[in-house]
């Protein structure tokens, strides 16, 4: 389908110049990249935590071949995953568009499901699935569905209600819709959430790991870091990073066929629906009792002991008719409330430093050979391993768990921001270049607007990454929190402190994605009212 | 249950295949167990990554000693985030390499566990400083920065209160499990295993002082060997033939270490280990597994006052236990006592 798209044109003399640019850019700024990191890792030489490209080109030659074995087996989990995963979202997707009352249901599921804590999690698969690469790949898959479903549900409905008229008048129904229409308006946004979910599945498969595999760069990268081997921890995160970033230009070629922004100029605005109370109040209820119905029957059907599977009643037990149930409260909510403390101020510098770098490389498209690249890489670069090094850069206190929390947050953030930022209408820019608007005036009364709806999604994905990345950081680094919480009690059997941690970071997730939400439809019921439209 | 070992491949299924699926679990054990002729599939978890550590259990693997028991005995790798006990509980592994303070801990969750031997008779928990600043003796930890998780805080509690030292005098630092922090200076001690970070340290030639806490009082069993209470009554037969195996592999290894790690490293070439670094965990590994106890009793055994001894520790770290937690039956079959 051809969407009514006209561009810019472009004197062919200027479009050289433009594509000159870049690779010159793109040359300068990989070389001062690399002796700054050269530079950086001979100054903390003592540390034991950065190597430099020297050093890590060194490692990686002398272990060629273990280091692709494990990178070939660690890309198989995440292939796998990221394949189930994406199916999952796409089939999910496909059942909300065509039964609209299932999407808050779905949506708050698929969520609890991603933002459930490895910890937790971790031993469960492995029992469940025993040895091998189960684990691995359930992790992938976990890690990118909930993304993927939330771009698509954008997509989706990224349509202008004429076509949709269009097809009806045609006597047509929802189905023909879904092929004709809202599936090729997704596409962009399909290809934006997939490109989301490369590294996230790179990085579930090699979590995976830590929950007692054979092989892989997860097993590697363990073992290097108590080695003290840091040529060997690097080598392995730039591998990492590097597979991400060839896998997230791949998926950007080979979709870039089908990104045609499709055009919203005629989107009527959305009908008011305003839900009663006692609707939102119904829905609410039948989320939680399918939440509830799925922790204990999962459980019950897997057969999983109660020793370490808890039920929602060993949770309920432990935190309010206990013995000791004020004290577990208390214990329990102290460590969330430090947890709390890092992930709010993360989660907004993230949302605040994608959203800028975006409008940043919008302004000046030459920006956007080193942002880009380098935003990949960072998301890539296992979270393990950057973890000491940003908690030795910036100290074991509050600013180093908010950056790791940012770090993660901004990358989903830049993508889907970009994505919107570039779906602004052809026709609208014409007509701001044809008045010779300046370039700050079109972003803010263009681009922006057409952005919003993407950033909202990636705020939304942002919550469970925030309080994902705020866990492991303090799993792995500091020790505080609810994620320190979490690896003590899971270290010393106190299942039911694991689970009533769990149930409360699900919770925490839906909630502050319901308030994110709530922001979100207050905002497009101005700016795009498409979204709203059910 | 791994793809490869699913009943529906009809060519392929033996009743190793069939008991490998997790029989036990669909109530088919008393149907697929009828004799012991033929090979029994077993599980036993290690509770890290493979690695010389487990050296006994590869020797044993390698050498047929529980080939000859009619035992194939997959070994399940541990990590990060993968606890022993849940797997030991739902039957996937038969045994499970634990340390008593995690099996009292999950005791007193309600798992029905018992300790069947010490493969550790001595904890491995040190303190490691460098030579400028060493902590030799307990008391050196007062004013000193220790970097350790926070999850072994009871560990350090434990040592305080054993040595009189005043906890409050000591300033925990929360860190990952590496010695990285310490050679930046971040502290000034790290509370490790003596066979792992200080090993890491020698190889980058940075010989650390290393504090054994064994030798201040900590009497804890480590690397212990845990199976359920159920097991212990309906699986005995395969217990026994594990723990045999498991004697003969460790008697190999206290007599030539440096052999244990070069089957290590050709037994898992994937793993990335280091032969050096291999060689020089095993040598220290054996003072902690071998005393006069064992060489008088045999490997991995245990008596009353050893017991009584770790009773005294665990109350230390808030678990209240009794001696009903060890179970010698099998090793005074294997050992004759």
């Amino acid at each position: 389908m051809n969407a009514p798209v006209t561009r810019r044109g472009t004197h062919p003399a200027a479009r050289i110049v433009v594509r000159a640019g870049p690779v010159a850019w793109q040359v300068l700024s990989v070389a001062g990249l690399l002796v700054a990191w050269e530079a950086l890792a001979r100054l903390n030489a003592g540390s034991y935590v950065l190597a430099g490209p020297v050093a890590v080109t060194r490692y990686g030659v002398e272990h060629a071949g273990l280091l692709a074995h494990a990178a070939g087996i660690t890309l198989a989990n995440a292939a796998w995953g990221f394949l189930w995963g994406n199916l999952a979202a796409v089939a999910l997707a496909a059942a909300i568009l065509l039964v609209p009352r299932l999407e808050r249901c779905v949506v708050a599921l698929s969520l609890v499901v991603f933002c459930l804590p490895l910890v937790a999690t971790g031993p469960i698969l492995r029992v469940a699935l025993g040895p091998g690469n189960g684990p691995q790949i359930a992790l992938a898959a976990l890690a990118v569905h909930y993304t993927t479903l939330l771009a698509l549900l954008v997509g989706l409905r990224a349509v202008p209600r004429s076509w949709l008229d269009l097809v009806e008048s045609y006597g047509r129904g929802a189905g023909a819709q879904l092929l004709h229409i809202r599936a090729m308006a997704a596409l962009p946004y399909l290809a934006a959430g997939l490109r989301i979910a490369v590294p996230a599945a790179i990085l579930g498969a090699m979590v995976g790991e830590f929950t007692g595999a054979e092989r892989g760069l997860g097993v590697l990268t363990i073992r290097a870091m108590r080695a003290l081997d840091v040529d060997a921890t690097w080598a392995i995160a730039l591998i990492a990073a590097g597979i991400a970033i060839v896998a997230y230009r791949a998926f950007g070629a080979l979709l870039g066929f089908v990104t045609d922004p499709p055009a919203l100029l005629l989107a009527a605005p959305a009908p008011a629906i305003r839900r009663g109370r006692m609707r939102r109040a119904g829905e609410l209820a039948v989320t939680i009792l399918a939440t509830l119905a799925l922790w204990q029957g999962g459980m019950d059907a897997l057969g999983l002991s109660p020793f370490f599977a808890r039920r929602p009643g060993d949770v309920l037990a432990f935190l309010v008719t206990d013995a000791g149930a004020a004290s577990h409260r208390a214990a329990l909510a102290g460590a969330y409330g430090e947890t709390l403390f890092y992930a709010v101020p993360g989660y907004l510098a993230g949302l605040a430093l994608g959203a800028g770098l975006a409008c940043a490389v919008v302004l000046a498209p030459g920006l956007a050979t080193i942002v880009l690249p380098l935003a990949v890489a960072l998301r890539s670069v296992p979270i393990v391993t950057t973890a000491p090094l940003l908690v030795l850069a910036l100290g074991r206190g509050a600013t180093g768990t908010i950056t790791i929390v940012a770090v993660m947050i901004f990358f989903p953030t830049l993508v889907a921001a970009l994505q919107g930022l570039r779906q602004a209408p052809g026709q609208v820019i014409d007509i701001f270049a044809s008045y010779a608007t300046g370039r700050w005036r079109t972003l803010a009364l263009a681009r922006v607007p057409a952005m919003l709806p993407a950033f909202f999604a990636a705020a939304r994905m942002g919550v469970p990454a925030a309080i994902l990345a705020a866990t492991t950081a303090e799993w792995l680094a500091t020790g505080r929190g609810i994620g320190g919480l979490m690896a003590l009690t899971a270290s010393t059997s106190g299942y039911n402190m694991l689970w009533s941690a769990t149930a409360l970071v699900a919770l925490t997730a839906t909630l502050a994605y319901a308030l994110v939400a709530r922001i979100e439809r207050a905002v497009l019921r101005v700016y795009g009212p498409e979204q709203l439209a059910r | 249950m791994t793809r490869d070992r699913t009943i529906g491949a009809a060519p392929g299924l033996t009743r190793r295949s069939l008991i490998g699926t997790g029989a036990a679990t669909l109530g088919l054990a008393g149907l697929a167990r009828p004799g012991f002729a033929q090979t029994r599939d077993v599980a036993l978890q290690l509770s890290w990554l493979h690695s010389v550590q487990f050296g006994g259990s590869y020797i044993a693997r390698d050498r047929g000693y529980w080939a000859k028991e009619g035992l194939d005995v997959t070994l399940l790798p541990g990590g990060p985030n993968a606890p022993v006990e849940p797997p030991v509980v739902a039957g996937n592994a038969l045994v499970g390499i634990s340390a008593a303070d995690y099996t009292a801990a999950a005791v007193a969750q309600g798992a029905p566990f018992r300790i069947i031997g010490v493969a550790m008779q001595k904890n491995p928990f040190a303190i490691a400083s460098l030579p400028g600043n060493p902590v030799e003796v307990p008391k050196d930890l007062e004013g000193k920065r220790i970097g350790m998780a926070l999850a072994n805080m009871p560990v350090l509690e434990a040592l305080c209160t054993l040595n009189g030292v005043a906890l409050t005098a000591i300033e925990v630092v929360p860190t990952q499990y590496d010695a990285a922090p310490l050679l930046a200076g971040q502290v000034d001690c790290l509370l490790c295993w003596a066979t792992d970070l200080p090993v890491a340290m020698a190889m980058e030639d940075i010989e650390a002082v290393t504090m054994l806490m064994a030798d201040h009082g900590y009497a804890l069993h480590s690397q212990t060997y845990i199976a359920t209470e159920e097991s212990l009554v309906s699986r005995r037969a395969e217990l026994v033939a594990l723990m045999r195996g498991e004697i003969a592999g460790w008697t190999d290894y206290a007599a030539d270490p440096a052999a244990a790690a070069r089957l290590t490293v050709r037994m898992f070439p994937d793993s990335g280990l280091d032969l050096a670094t291999q060689v020089m965990q095993a040598e220290r590994q054996v003072p902690l597994m071998f005393s006069p106890l064992t060489d008088a009793q045999g490997f991995g055994w245990f008596t009353p006052e050893t017991v009584a001894a770790n009773i005294e520790t665990l109350a230390l770290l808030g678990r209240d236990v009794g001696p009903e937690l060890w179970d010698r039956s099998i090793l005074e079959e294997l050992h004759g006592a």
